[in-house]
């Protein structure tokens, strides 16, 4: 019996736990999503990270411990930001004559998103420390945690909005956009891309590769001009938040 | 993949390397997305070792999110009074956000097109 707690003591101060239950938790996510044909409702991404929450609560694991080891797959959200250059500059090519509507849509579809939510948020009384993370939430998660970066807005809350928001767009897209009776691929992958980011576009992915390509082009842009414009309208918004909260 | 993986992590040491040394507001792995957007568009091609590579990471991109999200659990003392109004102002903006691009988008080149 020493021997196994022994063994397990040396394994759960290791990086190797936290990355295979990270790992096995997406895995068993992804399977659950192929099983059920793909459905939108069964995101690998919420059933991973359901998993991993489950786990740690189960063996009384702290974060901190689990995040020690799982900062390696994180580490990689910066190299697959860079990454986005790839589809992006495959997607300036297909573009011809789009780029009016493009960034006219991607300009209004991140605008009413921030309002939207910031709104909704005050209606129901939400305190401005739980809001002020919303304003970054609609840009892929590695960004909006840098676009956060010294402002005094909490990295992790931020990161969680933005997931929380992948998973939701991922899940809705589909009957939006039907109700909406749009079927154009790149109409459908790049509104994904830019309201649901890096999980919208890992699941339009999944559904058609244009609108994966357009997804991936949505993200990347609507990420760069969030990173360039954010940061200096934050301060202002946050007074503007905090007298209003 | 090593050379693709090579490709990407050297600029993304650039973009921290200029976003840090001259304290830009942009994260450094947005300055480094530009950058090689920048080199990709000069060489008019890509690698096809980077874009295996790239389409790998943007596949799974999902997974790379676990071990931040999974920081919910030291805010949930915090969240739980409100987690109805959060998740309510999330699902709702995001279904917003989806329409209305898609909307505009849709729209906008119909009318040109008639």
């Amino acid at each position: 019996m020493t021997d196994l707690q022994e063994i397990w003591v040396y394994l759960s101060g290791s990086p190797l736990f936290s990355l295979v239950l990270t790992l096995v938790a997406y895995q068993l996510g992804l399977a659950a999503y192929e099983k059920t044909g793909k459905s939108p409702l069964a995101n690998p991404v919420a059933i991973a990270i359901l998993i991993v929450v489950g786990t740690l609560v189960a063996i009384d694991l702290p974060y901190e411990k689990y995040f020690e080891g799982a900062q390696f797959i994180h580490f990689l959200l910066g190299t697959a930001t860079v990454s986005l250059a790839i589809p992006i500059a495959k997607g300036l090519s297909m573009l011809r004559g789009r780029v009016t509507a493009l960034l006219l849509a991607l300009t209004l579809g991140g605008t009413v998103s921030i309002v939207s939510a910031i709104g909704i948020g005050l209606l129901l009384d939400v305190p401005s420390a739980l809001l002020l993370p919303m304003f970054a939430k609609s840009v892929t998660a590695p960004i909006a945690m840098g676009i956060v970066d010294g402002t005094g807005i909490s990295p992790t809350l931020t990161a969680i909005y933005a997931v929380t928001t992948g998973i939701l767009g991922a899940i809705m897209a589909r009957y939006v956009l039907d109700g909406l009776r749009v079927r154009d691929w790149t109409v459908r992958g790049f509104a994904i891309g830019v309201a649901a980011h890096g999980i919208g576009t890992s699941r339009a992915f999944s559904v058609h590769p244009q609108a994966g390509a357009f997804s991936s082009l949505g993200m990347g842009i609507h990420g760069i001009l969030g990173a360039v414009l954010l940061p200096p309208l934050l301060p202002w918004l946050t007074g503007w938040l905090k007298a209003l909260a | 993949m090593i050379r693709g993986l090579v490709i990407l992590l050297l600029f993304q040491s650039l973009g921290e390397l200029v976003s840090k040394g001259l304290s830009l507001p942009i994260p450094g792995p947005v300055a480094g997305l530009v950058f090689l957007l920048l080199f990709i568009l000069i060489r008019k091609k890509t690698d096809t070792d980077l874009e295996m590579v790239s389409q790998g990471l943007s596949q799974h991109l999902g997974l790379l999110f676990v071990p931040a999200a999974v920081g919910v659990v030291i805010f949930v003392p915090q969240l739980a009074d409100h987690a109805l109004a959060i998740g309510l102002a999330l699902l709702v903006s995001v279904a917003i956000a989806i329409g209305v691009t898609a909307g505009v988008l849709h729209w906008s080149e119909r009318s040109r097109r008639d």
